[in-house]
This record gives structure tokens, C-alpha cells and sequence, in this order.
């Protein structure tokens, strides 16, 4: 299958013309768009519905379904999720790198749809090159008349801007990321409201990851049901970005047909690196729970892997050989969730901290028998009860760990020592 | 220095065009002034922008000190950013650090006595598949080695 | 108006009303740190959490009943699940295994949110064990302005304080700095927390992170007896709790009435209690008398019984009523029902001399929901004194009216044969030597107070009396709310109450004054004059009633009354 499979998102990968407009226009560039300006708003919407195309920043929303749920009040706002900040996750960067005007194509279609004249390119702040290259495209959109009063002569008034953010990962929650864009500390608002009712500066507001959007030029030019007929299943359908790292040889962002099995995956990635031999690996970003080796035919879509007791989440894959400590690799990702706790609710602010303290004891051989059962509970009491999904991405590594690597936490304490060998740089919580 | 500096208001005027409300325009300002306060901001920094964008100075240190790319102490010229998220570390980042620590001669978010670098760990840069990497300032230094990171620090003016 | 069903109790609420106040409403108390019904709700300390089903169908997450709003009705809501209760018994785990559980030396202790919270739903060990608690060093005693101090170590991060300088005060003073578990409270340096709400983040703070300097370990607040009763900063009149021990006041604390103060209260009516302790008390009767230890020609202090001294003061008012002029001054801190009588007094001997002298205080908003009140007068009832009788009459044809401004400012006081002086600390004039010496020169003075003041001391008769928290009564604010208060503690020495020396003295003018309660005088002042018409002592509700008086300060719809912590 994937042999036949013909890239829709990086189709325009290795062609440097497609960073000029003349140059995306060349190779079918704002033909999307110039399709659904000559749509009704609401048909746009419902085409994006039907092609079943899933929120690909790691929730897996319906995106035409977000699109619907948008509220009545004007004027309405686009905000482009570009926080890409989930460790293991590149994707977006490639996208906005590479293709700038497919993606500035599918926000101005978004816009169209959901009647938003403005739209906010909410990038991380550390993607400096990302962020001047979209500049420069969407100055030369507007100079080439696609954005602006009068978007391509359709008298849609569109207005693109690109936000940077300044380095937290919570920013990539969507409410986080709408205080972030107000000014704001980025710490997520209580649900609900909505942002699709109240959303950026007390506005309705669509918030759309930067692959999700990419989709949307596609699906217009060729339509709901050539999308539906990429993927897996009625539920998981279009192409997908893969970004694999970790111990592999050619670690890479790959396009895919969505539900593309883990072993071919890792074949297209030029297999584990110097020869090793696949121990665990991560579905999808370093919230997802790590899955172990006899995993290796799993199909990586959506409901496939959330069956498989982990998550899609941005598909973002590390892959980790039988040299690596998996405890040191989840309290990395504990340190990581408590420097990245916004710190304003009770459970993520303590939870992470407690965990990460607890992992790395654990790392230390320093733990007990009793530290699973009690690392489960934090789980159990950052679980559904934080203000936003952080906490509850906080946990997924580490019950993982717990229920799925005991042996290996055991070995740690019995031996009273990390078993594996490794440099140890980082002092405790930095 | 009282204020922002003229060069440094102007360029936040355009900026506050884009948005609906003058704190939007927060994160951006407090860019444009880290640019002009030496790569950091020290609280007159902090004060010229909030006096600048009518917000109290606590609520803009509140908003410094949540950003990891806003610092609020002296960083070197260049400022040397090292991913050590999972898969950085799957692949040596503690090399890299270390070889910064031997090559610079100071600690982590020191500032070397000439004031030219100064290096810190940081989260996932996003660059997983060309690990281990480092930022500095605004560029990605990517698919490192001990030796190619000693030549890039050794390169730095 | 929509239902909703709270551990099977039903209550009918104002769509939107989240369910910490619809809980309130029937009995069931949901626990919280950073609601707080004047902030923006931020769904932060996740300690309301609670269950709900709607239509049936349960909610997949245990939900946060502060920012839970009733919307319409079939929300079924629990608070006693064993769900809840874990979750409560986890959220009370994390807030405590960084918190210093210094307890015996926190001043919060006794009144801290932590304290009974972890009594009602923690648990009693901690698995806490192996790592170091987070503190930070620095910053266990911060001053954040000249009332607050800060113990960064005991926060809990709840940012009430923050949203009470952002959205009460709006002066913005504190943030919220850094990240994760490292969040932490502060001023930006140069900008201290310094408005006159300040200590209200004290108030509002659930556990001992911010103290108030003037408190700070004053006292265990376990020992503390609290009684309800109101400020006497300024005209305002906020409702306060009175703390005190063994009658040594050791606190004023703001208490809920939505009509006046709402939850707040100023940083100087808050210290206004200071004034009891630094000002010399006055309590025992000083008479200055001729002739005394037999020699005569000469002048001392004797040592009089109430009897003979009310005697002594009906026997030279009733002599020179008819020959000479008696002028009676007043003050701003009389009860409505001692200002009454006293105006019954001057009415007895047929004196038009009566006015009330008050201070201008500091201009300050005290915020409600209507806005706020903002009082300019450093007393609270100069409006309920003038409304029982304290205002001049007219005086004869060839006579010129003795008011305050008369007496404290020109020479009125050589035109009087006795000058009544109620109370000796009506306000700084009383501590002005010249107008203490201009006072004098009337013939015979006699002072009620219950300070020592300068104006005291050179008094002929000077009767002791209690000070408001000692005394009941009622004062007319600013707005001309009529509001009631109860002593908080009883008077010392010789004082009596000044209802009572009052009826006394008045009673040997005329028959029928008997009443020598603040409760019997009130109901018969309220009798008698039209703007009380209709009100009665025990009838008045706990928030005030407001005084139908022509040409007054028009007020807006009632709010709720009831009160959240």
C-alpha cells in the first residue's frame, strides 16, 4: 500500500519553487481555495465533515465538526495551532518549513468556512525559521491579492498573522494557547465555555493544528470521497504525517496513509538504529503510553491505537532499543511534564512533581516495592481531575511504565542501581 | 534607559495593529525588548513595556516569567540552547551538554566571563530527527557530535 | 427558574449559579480554596469537585462545582461519593506534602482552610516520605507592602489574593510568577502591595500564606472571642467582626453585608481599634470640687459615686438653666440612642445649643455590588446623631447660637455657665490644646468619654463611659442605612453604660425615663421621629435598614444576602 501511495501533504517536499506563490500556484496551489470561495460557507463545512478528516494535533477531533459548533457572534477568529511542542513531534515545522502557502490555503478556507476574518498562526516561539518564512509567504498572499479586503476577488475580507509564542509547551492547548495569544500568561481557561463560542478575545474561535489544516486545500480540490478512501476505516481516514525518532536509522517525518502498521513504519525509517533490537516504543508523542516491542504490527490510526491501550496522539513515534532504561526515559518525560505544568491547578502542579521525584528515586534504585502502587494513585488523583488534559497527558508514560515495565522497575530496585549503563548530566528536578 | 527605546516603540506600534487589544500585543513587545535589553530583561525592560501597553508590571512579570524564552538575568551573546527531551537523549544529548560545560568552562545558564555564550538545557526544539541537536540564538544546529560541537562553539564570534 | 438536586435535596436557582452557591442554598457545604463568590472563578485548587449526571446520564470526569453553572434542570449532582471523597482525599494529599505543616507556629492556625479541610477530607499519614518537601528560601517572611507579609512556603497557590488586586482593588499590585511547581506569588519590585484594601488578601487567603502585620502573632485566634459589630473609621459603617481577649482587642475583621461593605473593609478602619489601646482610658468619675480636705479657696478631685456626681451635674444644669447658657456638643461616635437623649437633655433645660463637630476622614471606596461606598467623615454616625435631635435649634432673639463651630473655632464657650461635652474624643479638636482652652472658659464643664483626653482632664465632672465595642447601639451611615451593633465585650471600672447615665441624669428633669436600654430607647425614639418610623430594635435586619429620608442617596436593587467563604 504504501509503496503506491502518492504524498498529499508533502507532495511539495523537495521542490523549493513551492516557497514562492508563483511556485505553489504551479503545482495546483489555491485551487482549493478558489473552490470554496465559490461555495457557501456552510458546504465547505460540510465537505471537511464528510471527508471524516480528524484533528491530527493529537486530540483527533472531527475537524468539520469543530467547524459547525461555531458560535453565532462576529467577528470570528481562526487560530492556527503552530505550538508544535510535544517531545518527539516535528511534523508541523516540515509543513510550515517547507509548503508555507499550503497551509496559509487551508487556514483561508477554514476562514471562509466558519466566517472568520481574521486568522492567528499561533507558532512556537523557538521555530524562528518557520515563523519568517510563513511571514514571507503570507506578505507575498497578500501582495498576489490571495489574502487582504478582497481574497482573491471573492470580497472576503481575510487577515493573517503569525503569533509567536515564547517557549510553553501548555500554549499548545487550545486555551492556553488563546490566553498566550491575548497577552496572557498561558495557562488553559475553564471548559466550558468553549472557544468555539468564546474563544480568542471573548470571541468565537476555531482552533486547528497546522496538519489538520493542510488537509483542508486537498480535500476541497479532490473532494470528501477520494479523502475517505486514504486510511483505515470510515473513522480514520486521509494521509498522515508519521514523525519516528529515537533508535531508528533514518529518523524522518514520513507521509502515510492513515492506519500504516508500525513495522513498515519503522522499515521506511531504515530500521533500529546500528542493528538493535526494539524493546518499546511511543505512538504518539511524549503523552502517549509507551506500548511494548510485541506491538510492532500495530496499525497506526487513531481508534487502532487507543484499542492498543495508548494514543495517536500527533503521531509522533520514538523508538527505543534494548539499551535504553525505560525508567530514566519516563522520568525524563515526568521532568519534562513538571517544567511544563502551567502550575495553577492543584493535581499537575503537585502530581508532576511528586512523580518526577519519585521516577528518578526509582532511576536511583532507590525505590520500594511499594512506589508502583503509589505512583498508580498519583496517576489516579491527576487523572480526570486537572483543569486541562496536561495532567492527564502527564500520566500516560507513566502507568505505562508501571503496568507494562514492572520487571524492569524491580530490577532497579533490587539491584539498587540503574542496571543499564548511561551518563547522567541532569540534576534532579531541572 | 527610561521607556522603550524609539526604535523599539516603533516597531511595537506596527505590531499592535494586528490585534484587537493592546495586551495582545504582550508577547510580541516583550520580544522586541529582550532584543533591545541585550538578549534579556531586567525590570526597567519589564516596567518601558508595561507602562507602554497600560498593564500593571506584576501582570507582565507574571507573564516573563511563565515564557522559558523571555530570561530575566544576563545571557550570553550567543545563547546556546541544548534539546535534551527523550529522543535527544535516546541519541547523546548529555554529550552535548557536557561538551559545552568542558569547552565553555561554566555552568549551565552561566554567562562566560566574556560575555559571548552561555548554554542551557532545554525541552523538545522540535528537531527530533536530526537528534542530538542545539539552538543558537535563532538557528538550529542539528545531527551533533562532541567534535562538530566544539567547532560550532569554537566558530562563534 | 432552573432545579437541580444535590444529594437528593432539590433547590430551585438563577440560571447560571454555580453549584457551590446552589449547594450553599440547602445545607451542603462543597469544599473550595479559590472560589470566591467577588473573583472570577478559575476552577484552580480542583478541590470542588464533584459528580454530576445530567439527565441521567453521568458526566465522564468529576466535575468542578465552581465553574459548573446550572443551566436548566435534570442535573443530579453528588458530593458523597467515594469517587469525591478520593478525589478530595488526593487533591488534600497534594496541597499538603509541600506545604511546611508548621501549624504550631503559623498564625493561620485555628482558622485555616488546610487544617480543617485535611480533618474533613484527608487523610492522617503522608506517602510523602522520601522526597524533600518544596520551599522557598527567601521568602518565608516577605513584606509585600506595610500590612501584608508573605510566607511563600505555605501558599498554596489558589491566587484569590492575586484576582483581589486585579478585579476588587484594581490596583494590581501582585502576580503570579513562574511555572508549574515553582508558581509562586509576589509584588514586582518597586510596587508594593499598598492600597487601602490591602489586608483584604489576609482575609481571603484560605491557609497562613499572607498574614497581617498588626495581627501577626497577636494572638492564637482559638482565644479569641468574636463578636459582631461595626467600624467606626469613617461613615461607611462596615460590618466587622470584633476579636478580642478578655476585652483586649486584637483584631477587626470585615463581615458580610452585601448592602454596605460586601466582603472588604479598609486597612484604617481595620486599625482604628488601636485607638482604644493608645489613647489613656478614663475610668473613674472625676468631680473637681471645692474645698476639698477641709480647706476651703481651694480646688481638688473628689471621689464621687455616680449618684452624687449625676446630682451634682442636674443640680448646676437646673441653676443656671434659667440664667445662664447651657450648650451641649455632641460627636459623631454617640449611638443614635445616646445622641437621642442627649437631645432630650437639652430639650429639658431648654437649650437650642447642640451640634455635632466631626472630622473629614480619608476618602476611600469600600466596593459592593453596586459600586462602593465611599465615606469622607472620620465618624460613623454624625447622620444618626443629627437625625435624633443633635441639630441647633434657634435661640432667643438677642442670643447667637452656640454650635460647634462657635464653641471649637470662636469664643462660644465664655457665653456658657455649663458646657456638655459628649464624648471627650469626638474628634482631634478634643486633642487641640487651644481649643481645650477655649472650651474651659465655660463656667462649669462636664465631659462624658471614654478617653482620657486633654479636653477630659480639665473637665469639672468628667464621666466615664464605654467605648463602642463596650456599648449597643445603632449608627446611621453615610447612605443613611440604619444599622445596629452589640457590645462586644464588657466595659471596665466605673463605666456605665451611656444609655444609662443618660435616662439617669434625665430622669431628674423630667418622670418617664425608665428605659435604659439601647433597645427600650430606640423603640421610643423610633416612635417619635419620622425618619425611624416603623423600625423597631429586634425587627432590624442583620444587613440594616435603609432610612426613608427625603433628598438622600437613592439606592439600587437588593442583592443576595447570602454569605460564601
Amino acid at each position: 500500500m504504501s509503496a503506491m501511495f502518492e504524498p498529499v501533504l508533502t507532495r511539495n517536499v523537495g521542490n523549493p519553487d513551492a516557497l514562492t506563490l508563483a511556485g505553489y500556484k504551479k503545482s495546483g496551489g489555491y485551487e482549493g481555495l478558489a473552490k470554496a470561495f465559490k461555495m457557501e460557507p456552510a458546504a465547505v463545512v460540510d465537505e471537511v465533515k464528510k471527508s471524516g478528516l480528524r484533528g491530527r494535533g493529537g486530540a483527533g477531533f472531527p475537524a468539520g465538526m469543530k467547524w459547525s459548533f461555531i458560535g453565532k457572534a462576529k467577528p470570528r477568529y481562526l487560530v492556527c495551532n503552530a505550538d508544535e511542542s510535544e517531545p518527539g513531534t516535528f511534523k508541523d515545522r516540515l509543513l510550515m518549513e517547507l509548503d508555507p502557502h499550503q497551509l496559509i490555503e487551508g487556514c483561508a478556507i477554514c476562514c471562509w468556512a466558519v466566517e472568520a476574518n481574521t486568522c492567528y498562526i499561533y507558532i512556537r516561539g523557538e521555530y524562528t525559521k518557520a515563523a519568517t518564512i510563513l511571514e514571507r509567504a503570507i506578505r507575498d498572499a497578500y501582495d498576489g491579492g490571495i489574502l487582504g479586503d478582497n481574497a482573491m476577488g471573492s470580497g472576503f475580507k481575510l487577515d493573517m498573522v503569525v503569533h509567536r509564542g515564547a517557549g510553553a509547551y501548555i500554549c499548545g492547548e487550545e486555551t492556553g494557547m488563546l490566553e498566550s495569544l491575548e497577552g496572557k500568561r498561558g495557562q488553559p481557561r475553564v471548559k466550558p465555555p468553549f472557544p468555539a463560542v468564546v474563544g480568542a478575545f471573548g470571541k468565537p474561535t476555531v482552533v486547528n493544528n497546522v496538519e489538520t489544516l493542510c488537509n483542508v486545500p486537498h480535500i476541497l480540490v479532490r473532494g470528501a470521497d477520494w479523502f475517505k478512501g486514504i486510511g483505515t476505516d470510515e473513522r480514520n481516514t486521509g494521509p498522515k504525517l508519521y514523525a519516528i525518532s529515537g533508535h531508528v536509522n533514518r529518523p524522518g517525518t514520513y507521509e502515510f496513509p492513515l492506519g500504516v502498521s508500525f513495522r513498515d513504519l519503522l522499515d521506511k525509517a531504515g530500521g533500529m538504529y546500528q542493528g538493535g533490537t526494539l524493546k518499546a516504543f511511543i505512538p504518539g508523542g511524549a503523552s502517549a503510553p509507551i506500548l511494548p516491542a510485541s506491538q510492532i504490527d500495530l496499525k497506526m490510526d487513531f481508534d487502532s491505537v487507543a484499542k492498543a491501550g495508548s494514543m495517536l496522539g500527533s503521531a509522533a513515534v520514538i523508538v527505543m532499543d534494548e539499551t535504553t532504561c525505560l525508567v530514566r526515559s519516563v522520568a525524563r518525560l515526568a521532568n519534562f511534564f513538571n517544567h511544563e505544568s502551567c502550575g495553577q491547578c492543584t493535581p499537575c502542579r503537585e502530581g508532576t512533581n511528586w512523580m518526577e521525584l519519585l521516577l528518578h528515586r526509582l532511576e536511583d534504585g532507590e525505590g520500594s516495592e511499594g512506589d508502583g502502587k503509589l505512583l498508580l494513585s498519583i496517576c489516579g488523583h491527576i487523572g480526570g481531575q486537572s483543569l486541562c488534559p496536561l495532567g492527564d497527558a502527564a500520566i500516560g508514560p507513566v502507568q505505562s511504565l508501571v503496568k507494562g515495565f514492572w520487571p524492569e522497575i524491580e530490577q532497579h530496585i533490587r539491584d539498587k542501581r540503574c542496571p543499564f549503563p548511561h551518563r547522567r548530566y541532569f540534576a534532579q528536578g531541572a | 534607559m527610561s521607556g522603550l527605546p524609539a526604535a523599539a516603540k516603533a516597531e511595537l506600534d506596527e505590531v499592535r495593529k494586528r490585534y484587537p487589544t493592546s495586551e495582545a500585543a504582550l508577547l510580541p513587545a516583550l520580544h522586541i525588548a529582550q532584543r533591545f535589553w541585550d538578549g534579556w530583561l531586567p525590570d526597567e525592560a519589564i516596567t518601558a513595556v508595561a507602562a507602554e501597553l497600560d498593564l500593571a508590571p506584576s501582570t507582565v512579570y507574571g507573564v516573563v516569567t511563565f515564557y522559558d524564552l523571555y530570561h530575566q538575568k544576563p545571557v550570553g551573546k550567543h545563547r546556546i540552547r541544548v534539546c535534551t527531551n527523550l529522543p535527544c537523549q535516546l541519541r547523546g544529548c548529555e554529550e552535548i551538554m557536557e561538551t559545552l560545560h568542558r569547552e565553555l568552562k561554566v555552568q549551565e545558564d552561566e554567562v562566560t566571563p566574556d560575555g559571548r555564550c552561555s548554554f542551557i538545557h532545554f525541552e523538545c526544539l522540535g528537531s527530533c530527527d536530526t537528534a542530538p541537536m542545539m539552538m543558537i540564538n535563532d538557528d538550529y544546529h542539528e545531527n551533533l557530535t562532541p567534535s562538530r560541537t566544539v567547532q560550532i562553539v569554537r566558530g562563534l564570534k | 427558574m432552573p432545579k437541580v438536586t444535590i444529594n437528593d435535596r432539590t433547590v430551585e436557582v438563577e440560571p447560571g449559579t454555580n453549584l457551590i452557591d446552589a449547594g450553599a442554598k440547602i445545607g451542603v457545604q462543597i469544599p473550595h480554596y479559590c472560589y470566591h463568590p467577588r473573583l472570577s472563578v478559575v476552577g484552580q485548587c480542583r478541590m470542588c469537585l464533584v459528580e454530576i449526571w445530567d439527565n441521567g446520564k453521568k458526566m465522564p470526569k468529576p466535575q468542578a462545582a465552581c465553574s459548573s453553572a446550572v443551566m436548566k434542570d435534570g442535573w443530579v449532582v453528588r458530593t458523597d461519593t467515594p469517587e469525591v471523597h478520593e478525589a478530595q482525599r488526593g487533591m488534600m494529599e497534594f496541597f499538603l506534602i509541600n506545604h511546611p505543616l508548621d501549624c504550631p507556629i503559623c498564625d493561620q492556625a485555628g482558622e485555616c482552610g488546610l487544617q480543617d479541610y485535611s480533618f474533613k477530607h484527608g487523610v492522617a499519614f503522608s506517602r510523602f516520605r522520601f522526597e524533600d518537601k518544596r520551599t522557598y528560601p527567601g521568602r518565608e517572611r516577605i513584606p509585600l507592602g506595610p500590612n501584608v507579609i508573605l510566607n511563600m512556603n505555605r501558599c498554596i497557590q489558589c491566587t484569590r489574593c492575586v484576582r483581589f488586586t486585579q478585579e476588587v482593588s484594581k490596583t494590581a499590585e501582585l502576580g503570579f510568577f513562574n511555572r508549574g511547581a515553582r508558581a509562586e506569588i509576589g509584588t514586582f519590585p518597586g510596587k508594593p502591595l499598598d492600597n487601602h484594601l490591602s489586608t483584604c488578601v489576609v482575609d481571603i487567603c484560605p491557609v497562613g500564606a499572607l498574614t497581617s502585620t498588626r495581627f501577626r502573632f497577636a494572638e492564637r485566634v482559638f482565644y479569641l472571642d468574636k463578636k459582631p459589630s461595626l467600624c467606626t473609621g469613617c461613615e461607611v459603617g462596615c460590618n466587622i467582626t470584633v476579636e478580642h481577649r478578655r476585652g483586649k482587642i486584637k483584631r477587626y475583621k470585615p463581615r458580610f453585608n452585601p448592602e454596605v461593605n460586601d466582603y472588604w473593609m479598609c486597612d484604617f478602619g481595620r486599625a482604628s481599634f488601636e485607638r482604644y489601646q493608645q489613647v489613656p482610658r478614663l475610668n473613674t468619675i472625676r468631680a473637681r470640687v471645692e474645698g476639698t480636705n477641709g480647706k476651703t479657696g481651694t480646688t481638688g478631685f473628689s471621689s464621687m459615686g455616680w449618684k452624687e456626681t449625676l446630682d451634682l451635674v442636674a443640680r448646676k444644669l437646673r441653676a443656671r438653666s434659667s440664667d445662664g447658657t447651657v450648650a451641649f456638643l455632641g460627636s459623631g461616635f454617640l449611638t443614635v440612642e445616646e445622641a437621642y437623649l442627649f437631645a432630650k437633655l437639652a430639650d429639658a433645660v431648654g437649650s437650642p445649643h447642640r451640634s455635632v463637630p466631626v472630622d473629614r476622614g480619608p476618602a476611600w471606596t469600600i466596593p459592593n455590588l453596586k459600586g462602593g461606598i465611599t465615606g469622607t467623615e472620620a465618624a460613623p454616625n454624625r447622620r444618626g446623631a443629627e437625625l435624633a435631635g443633635l441639630t441647633p435649634g434657634t435661640p432667643g432673639p438677642s442670643g447667637t447660637l452656640l454650635d460647634h463651630d462657635a464653641l471649637l473655632l470662636g469664643d462660644g464657650a465664655s457665653q456658657c455657665s455649663v458646657l456638655v461635652v459628649c464624648d471627650s474624643d469626638f474628634g482631634k479638636a478634643a486633642w487641640d490644646p487651644a481649643v481645650v482652652e477655649r472650651l474651659r472658659k465655660a463656667q462649669f464643664l462636664v465631659v462624658f468619654g471614654w478617653a482620657d483626653s486633654p479636653l477630659a482632664k480639665v473637665a469639672d465632672v468628667a464621666l466615664p463611659v464605654p467605648t463602642h465595642v463596650e456599648k449597643s447601639g445603632t449608627f446611621v451611615n453615610v447612605e443613611n442605612r440604619l444599622q445596629r451593633f452589640e457590645a462586644a465585650c464588657p466595659p471596665p471600672g466605673q463605666d456605665r453604660p451611656l444609655v444609662d447615665v443618660l435616662g439617669d441624669l434625665l430622669g431628674r428633669f423630667e418622670p418617664g425615663w425608665p428605659q435604659r436600654t439601647p433597645a427600650a430607647v430606640f423603640d421610643r425614639l423610633a416612635a417619635e421621629i419620622p425618619a425611624f418610623a416603623g423600625i423597631t430594635w429586634e425587627t432590624l435586619p442583620a444587613t440594616g435598614a435603609q432610612l426613608q429620608i427625603p433628598g438622600a442617596h437613592v439606592l439600587g436593587d437588593t442583592v443576595s444576602t447570602e454569605e460564601r467563604e
